[in-house]
């Protein structure tokens, strides 16, 4: 098995991809995906193996680039020979080319990716665009070619990424494309009007039964493909250390604090941070405990894909309020954790006894924690990332 | 006769009224192709209308495969309208696919986007990307994809009837109106037809007349137009 390197899918594909696998990437279009297959070929590189990009949508110089704005150092990689080109953009844009293959007449492609095959076995070469080729060779001859790239990759254990570009075509040629391949990875988005959000999704892997959850992702840079939850919400009754909550998961946060008169300060409006973890990134919204803000707690638990519910264990007298807190946040239909807060101080209430206490079933994990020391902070987040991820 | 369709100006003097559309020339939501030989005033039509909406409080869209942002300032200029304040506060939003095989360097911007003529994919992702910003400030806006004929001599054909394809849907699931340019003759006569099925309005510029081949609630007809240092007048 090889790693893919993208967040998430390999779980997903049962460990990673088999090593002479041949994978599409086929996007609507609107989605950015061309990172996946950077993404794919930067991790295998990294570890040693050889690689190539064919490239028909951009010239070398540009994708090295690219990849240099997500944190990739492709050169070093073809300073070593280590990665090379196979340049099908430049010789039609009337552009010199210095990369190791090009292409000046489609005709010449079959066998130029055949050599490249072999110049990289038990490594990766990525294809991109295979829409493009089926724009220029036609359907039928481009299955064909396909299906021999894909057995000379068996025979030298390469894998081949193929990232595909879903334009209007007819149904039976992307059938046939999805039939020539071990693995497909269907990218779709989250519309409103406009593209949202974008998530992927196994739609066929040859060696595993991939489950169907789609995983929504950002491409950032630096960074890549990172897997995104939209929106998470911490709610708890008064004082129960929500905003410290949000600090500490977070990379940066906001607090809309005003100063009581007593002087200590307590959230009126809301808690903002941004959390990245692992790949992960989530925007984090923490909630006024007093009863007059209830009106928030809709309107962010209808945006929100998971909930952290925080309590002070040393405050049994207010679970009632956290689990009314619970159902006007309507969290009961949304991922979430109990976070047993303050458990360095004198009578706090372990997790089972807090359980017990609030009726709460065993699906929801309760994490000890002490918030202002960091303490069950990355626990909680771990078991909310399980709960939305099935981990 | 009660008009039902509404109509935005176009920003062309004497267009609207040729239409006889009552105040504008475009239905509202809808794509036109303007097409004819070279040079005779595809991309002032396009700047034109571009500006007319700006000036109303409707963000632009622009797709530039032949100029960068300068030059189009420059164009843009040259018929004495400023299209910096509009930049400025960012209801002017480009995506510059030639810039990149021109080897300019150029600054970035939150509403300048820099794509390729080659990758009509990125040019799609751009495209989402300054949407999600326009429709969040404004329920209606205009787009220009000029030309098509560029990203037809860089790509396959078929593939840019694909991505306008694309581009269309896209603009009226947002609410948009757009026009695109071509140039009369560069593709097959099988691909100008499948260009002409898939738009809902078609306008024909030679150089003498501008016909409206076909638009939405309204026939075919014909004026002659110049073009003046104010952009093209419809006489």
């Amino acid at each position: 098995m090889k790693k893919t390197y993208i967040p998430k899918l390999d779980d997903i594909l049962g460990g990673g991809i088999i090593d002479n696998a041949s994978v599409m990437f086929s996007a609507v279009p609107g989605v950015d995906y061309e990172a996946f297959g950077y993404q794919m070929l930067n991790g295998r590189l990294g570890e040693g193996d050889k690689g190539f990009i064919f490239t028909n949508v951009a010239e070398p110089e540009t994708i090295i680039y690219e990849f240099r704005s997500y944190g990739w150092d492709l050169e070093k990689f073809l300073k070593d020979t280590q990665a090379f080109f196979v340049d099908g953009t430049s010789p039609f844009m009337g552009l010199p080319s210095d990369a190791k293959y090009s292409i000046e007449d489609y005709s010449q492609v079959e066998d130029v990716i055949l050599e490249a095959i072999e110049d990289v076995p038990d490594g990766i070469g990525i294809i991109n665009n295979l829409s493009t080729l089926i724009d220029y060779l036609g359907e039928d001859e481009t299955i064909n070619i396909i299906k021999k790239w894909n057995s000379h990759g068996k025979k030298y254990n390469a894998s081949l990424i193929y990232l595909f570009t879903k334009w209007d075509y007819n149904h039976d040629l992307i059938q046939n494309l999805k039939k020539s391949m071990d693995c497909v990875v269907e990218i779709k988005t989250i519309e409103e009007r406009v593209i949202i959000g974008q998530g992927f999704m196994v739609a066929h892997s040859s060696w595993s039964e991939p489950s169907d959850t789609m995983v929504l992702f950002f491409v950032v840079q630096p960074g890549g493909v990172k897997v995104y939850i939209p929106k998470i919400l911490v709610t708890g009754p008064y004082n129960a250390g929500k905003s410290t909550f949000v600090k500490k998961i977070s990379k940066k946060s906001v607090s809309v604090d005003r100063k009581a008169l007593s002087a200590f300060p307590t959230t009126i409006a809301l808690d903002i941070g941004h959390l990245e973890y692992k790949g992960f990134i989530a925007d984090v919204f923490g909630t006024p405990g007093q009863e007059r803000f209830d009106l928030l707690l809709d309107v962010l638990g209808r945006e929100s894909v998971g909930a952290f519910i925080i309590v002070d264990s040393t405050a049994p007298q207010t679970f009632a309020r956290a689990k009314e807190m619970i159902r006007k946040a309507k969290a009961e239909a949304i991922p979430k954790v109990l976070i047993a807060n303050k458990q360095d101080l004198p009578g706090a209430l372990s997790p089972e006894e807090i359980r017990e206490k609030m009726k709460l079933g065993e699906d929801i994990p309760i994490i000890p924690a002490i918030v202002t020391e960091g303490k069950g902070v990355t626990d909680a987040l771990e078991a909310l990332l399980g709960l939305l991820y099935g981990d | 006769m009660i008009e039902l369709i509404v109509r935005i100006s176009s920003g062309i003097p004497g267009l609207d009224k040729l239409v006889g559309g009552g105040g504008g020339s475009f239905a509202e939501n809808t794509v036109t192709l303007v097409y004819g030989p070279p040079k005779v005033g595809k991309s002032v039509f396009s700047y034109q209308f571009a500006f007319e909406g700006l000036r109303n409080n409707e963000p632009c869209l622009y797709i530039s495969t032949d100029y960068g942002l300068k030059d189009i300032e420059r164009n843009i200029a040259n018929f004495g309208w400023n299209l910096d304040e509009y930049i400025e506060n960012e209801s002017f939003y480009f995506i510059d696919a030639i810039s990149t095989i021109a080897g300019v360097e150029v600054e970035s911007k939150p509403n300048y986007f820099l794509s390729s003529v080659h990758n009509p994919t990125d040019i799609m992702v751009k495209l989402g990307m300054a949407m999600r910003q326009i429709i969040s400030k404004s329920p209606r806006f205009r787009s220009v994809l000029d030309s098509l004929t560029t990203l037809m001599a860089f790509n396959d054909e078929v593939l840019i009837v694909r991505v306008l394809t694309v581009y269309i849907m896209r603009i009226k699931e947002s609410g948009g109106t757009a026009i695109v340019t071509y140039t009369e003759g560069s593709a097959s006569s099988k691909v100008e037809n499948m260009l002409k099925a898939i738009v809902d309005n078609i306008i024909h510029l030679d150089g003498e007349n501008l016909t409206i081949e076909a638009m939405i609630g309204g026939g075919k007809v014909k004026g002659q137009y110049d073009i003046t240092p104010k952009g093209i007048v419809v006489d």
